[in-house]
């Protein structure tokens, strides 16, 4: 009987949270017909905000790749004192609020921060909001994909006589492709949802720096069919990204699983 | 099993009970976000929800939990009135508005026409926020619209960030009410808008009809015609409700 009982409270409990998390997206699409969501995406103040939205994320982005991928490799492969507080650091802006974000945001490079830039209200502090906010997801899903590859891989490029550079691009490189993809994909979707740093930060202009979350704010009291046109498109995009995330994760090249199973085991 | 969904279920009863109680005996103000500072100084008994009186009267028509909407012009009251969502809307007070620039004032601003100069920049509300039209109708009247509009760098989405991002000293100038300066002392300076371009600034309280609470509400909205109440807005620089 009790055992029955908590077999009925499992699929209780499974179907309450399915519902309760599908429900309001299923509200969006629901609230909108397909005619008003094409119609509606013609819109300049949508056309403006997907641009800004794409540009941004996608600076952002490039930033992130190109400073954040040697960063994640240096953490992931060398072991010295401070580095778990380093990683700890680089995590921080995850759990940060948002606002809490735009408000370091503004003390550090405002006009009248630290660093007395000039960046505020300008399209470079929406990508600079979105770098700082969605930037940690790759480098941590970086730094975990690196640590995953199998060192005796790279001890045995290294003896072969390859380069510390050119064993990181040819063997480390390819190997921890599928989990650097996954956090790309994580960090652009968590970019592209940026909302609190950037409205304190950056301010909110058409064409300048209202992003596709920033419209919807402002758009809400005004025209609510062009909320829900951005919330669908954003709803797409995002549920995109999140299958990509899971196509990248399975994407393990071929090497990997095989020098996994074929080996000779080194450890014992 | 049996005994920790027993307890499961009196927990949530509890619970339910406990907020079911709490919204009962008190009063929810949705007001305009240039109340935030007066308001609680008139009633301290009620809970207050501030944000632009767009966002409010949109909220409330997606149904949201008010009893009484105090907005920053008598548009947005007017309209939830003609869709049955409140009552009759009557002005309680009323405001002007100034422009503000940091106390450095590094743009070196004297005067609404200098906000012409090319490359400085503006923060102004969005048009949908009452603050926003007004500002947007200062303009027309002073025949200054495109030459000012395009130093405006962000459009806020209430008085309040408007005021915060010059206080802070991000932006160079900003319109808000006269009544929001008064807020930040030492931390701007007041630029007047002359009375010949000043927009019609009303402010408008109705009591929300789907309120559970409609006799305290109602209450609540004669309170702040009453003398006591009226004196505290003008003390915190806002106008006597009819112009004398």
């Amino acid at each position: 009987m009790s055992r029955l009982l908590f077999v009925a409270g499992l699929f209780a409990a499974t179907f309450a949270t399915m519902l309760f998390l599908v429900l309001p997206i299923v509200a969006i699409f629901t609230h909108v017909s397909p005619a008003t969501l094409v119609d509606q995406l013609g819109n300049p103040v949508v056309t403006d905000a997907l641009l800004v939205s794409l540009q941004t994320t996608a600076e952002a982005q490039i930033l992130v790749l190109l400073v954040g991928t040697p960063a994640a490799y240096l953490l992931a492969s060398r072991r010295f004192p401070g580095r778990a507080a380093l990683i700890t650091l680089v995590e921080l802006p995850l759990v940060l609020p948002p606002a809490v974000a735009g408000i370091g945001l503004l003390a550090a490079f405002g006009r009248v921060g630290l660093l007395h830039t000039s960046l505020p209200f300008t399209q470079a502090a929406v990508t600079v909001a979105v770098a700082f906010v969605a930037g940690p997801f790759y480098v941590r899903t970086a730094i975990a994909s690196f640590e995953t590859v199998d060192s005796d891989l790279v001890a045995a490029a290294r003896t072969l006589g390859a380069g510390p550079a050119r064993t990181f691009f040819r063997v480390v490189l390819p190997l921890a492709r599928g989990g650097l993809a996954a956090g790309e994909a994580l960090a652009f979707a968590r970019g592209l949802g940026e909302f609190g740093a950037t409205i304190m930060f950056a301010g909110s202009l058409q064409k300048v720096t209202q992003t596709l979350p920033l419209a919807i704010y402002a758009q809400f009291d005004v025209k609510f069919d062009v909320v829900l046109a951005i919330s669908a498109l954003l709803v797409l995009i995002s549920a995109s990204l999140l299958v990509t995330v899971k196509l990248a994760t399975a994407w393990t090249p071929s090497l990997r699983s095989s020098a996994l199973h074929y080996a000779p085991s080194t450890s014992t | 099993m049996r005994r920790l969904l027993a307890v499961v279920t009196i927990a949530s009863l509890l619970a339910a009970g406990a907020a079911a109680a709490a919204g009962h005996a008190t009063l929810t103000v949705y007001a305009a976000a240039s109340l935030t500072d007066v308001f609680p100084k008139i009633d301290s008994t009620v809970r207050y929800s501030f944000a632009g009186s767009n966002t409010l009267a949109a909220q409330i028509q997606q149904g949201a939990p008010a009893d009484v909407f105090a907005s920053a012009n008598t548009t947005l009251p007017a309209q939830l009135f003609a869709k049955g969502l409140v009552t009759k809307p009557v002005v309680f007070t009323r405001n002007t508005l100034v422009v503000i620039v940091p106390k450095s004032n590094p743009a070196d601003i004297h005067s609404v026409y200098d906000l012409r100069k090319p490359g400085l920049k503006l923060v102004i509300a969005g048009p949908a926020v009452p603050v926003g039209s007004y500002t947007l109708q200062i303009l027309k009247n002073m025949a200054l619209t495109s030459d000012v509009l395009q130093n405006v760098v962000s459009r806020e989405t209430d008085v309040r960030e408007v005021l915060a991002k010059v206080a802070l000293g991000e932006a160079d100038a900003g319109f808000v009410y006269s009544t929001d300066a008064r807020t930040v002392p030492g931390q701007v300076t007041v630029i007047k808008v002359p009375a010949w371009a000043q927009p019609k600034v009303q402010y408008a309280v109705a009591v929300v009809s789907s309120s559970p609470n409609r006799t305290a509400a109602q209450a609540y909205v004669n309170h702040l015609l009453k003398k006591a109440a009226q004196a505290k807005l003008i003390a915190a620089g806002f106008l006597p409700r009819v112009k004398r």
